[in-house]
């Protein structure tokens, strides 16, 4: 127990600092990137999708570490998603990035991460009503790209690809749209 | 000296990618998918039991959460132990109000502040529904290849960029 704590304390101080070197932290980072001004935060999170699926087919190989699937549910996963999108454009941060941009001091991110809270601990008043009625009806089950492409590895080659054209793509647009990505 | 100003500035995303790749396999090997907005439940719940223990005991959101003496809350106080870190160690001072917030809507605090809030409480409710936030269902699972983080990842990007768009407005267009 008490080395779970550590590794996550450890992993924590690690992955804070890294966000806040890639800028994610940086509201005004994370609104330019929405608006195709700057490419770099959307690269660096997909980029480290890919880097990470890629060890993680290694890890597994060499049955190592623990995978848990969330199942996606249609309609709630989906709603969720939208909802999501409006908060994370309105404030420019995600619940992690909270964590670390309050670290840094910034009074907006702390406002934010109280308002996270409030989200939280409303959720979980009405979790009895909203998951029986959103989350169950249209729940798909722990699916993923292997059950439909049959292969595991067939369906990390896939994931690979699709984003890595995603990365490229992001930085052709954004490029044309904004004025370079980096200023 | 020129060294050191060059290690405080923002990193390359190619580099920065490549480091937090790293720590994602690190965590993926010692814990299981890493998740940031089940933080927030742990940290409610470990604030909210000594109070009411009878509430806690009778929510299905709370009973299925970590306390707070678990790796999830341990990982978010990591996290902001290790922006204040970067922080300290950089060259750009932090600001509370984004520069760009502040071209649209003035410097006013309480409006930018009371923005955050509602933009926070939308976001961990909607992840409380998903079953996960940018990092916990969107990175962790397309990681894991799951359908539920890339259906989810899509949907935030483009509802992101839609939301950014209105609320920027030609604040956001003569940024370029």
């Amino acid at each position: 127990m008490s080395t779970q704590i550590w590794l996550g304390l450890l992993s924590g101080i690690a992955f804070g600092f890294v966000i806040q070197r890639a800028g994610a932290t940086n509201a005004d980072k994370m609104a330019r990137a929405h608006l195709m001004i700057e490419a770099d935060i959307p690269r660096f999170m997909l980029l480290a999708v890919v880097l990470s699926a890629i060890g993680l087919v290694g890890l597994q190989a060499s049955g190592v570490g623990r995978t848990l699937i969330i199942p996606t549910s249609l309609a709630a996963t989906g709603i969720a998603g939208v909802l999501f999108g409006i908060g994370w454009g309105l404030c420019g941060y995600c619940p992690g990035t909270t964590w670390a941009a309050a670290g840094e001091g910034r009074m907006d991110a702390i406002f934010a991460l109280l308002g996270g809270l409030a989200g939280t601990a409303v959720f979980a008043q009405v979790h009895e009503i909203l998951i029986p009625l959103l989350h169950a009806p249209t729940n798909m089950g722990q699916i993923t790209l292997a059950d439909w492409f049959g292969s595991p590895t067939i369906a990390a080659a896939v994931l690979v690809v699709v984003f890595g054209v995603s990365i490229w793509g992001i930085g052709v647009l954004w490029e044309k749209n904004g004025h370079g990505a980096v200023r | 000296m020129q060294k050191n100003q060059l290690s405080a500035s923002y990193w390359k995303w190619v580099p920065a990618a490549f480091a937090l790749a790293g720590i994602i396999l690190f965590v993926f090997a010692t814990f299981g998918p890493p998740a940031s907005s089940s933080g927030f439940v742990a940290a409610l719940k470990g604030a909210i039991e000594p109070l009411a223990p009878g509430y806690v005991e009778s929510k299905a959101h709370y009973r299925m959460s970590a306390g707070p003496g678990a790796w999830v809350f341990a990982f978010v106080l990591g996290m902001a132990i290790g922006g204040f870190l970067a922080a300290r160690t950089f060259s750009i001072p932090v600001r509370d109000i984004p520069e760009i917030w502040e071209k649209r809507f003035g410097n006013s605090r309480i409006k930018r502040y009371a923005a955050t809030f509602a933009g926070g409480f939308i976001i961990l409710f909607a992840s409380r529904l998903a079953g996960g936030c940018t990092l916990g269902l969107f990175i962790s699972g397309s990681t894991q290849l799951a359908v539920s983080g890339l259906y989810f990842g899509v949907l935030i990007f483009a509802f992101a960029m839609l939301t950014a768009r209105f609320v920027y407005g030609k604040a956001g267009k003569e940024e370029k």
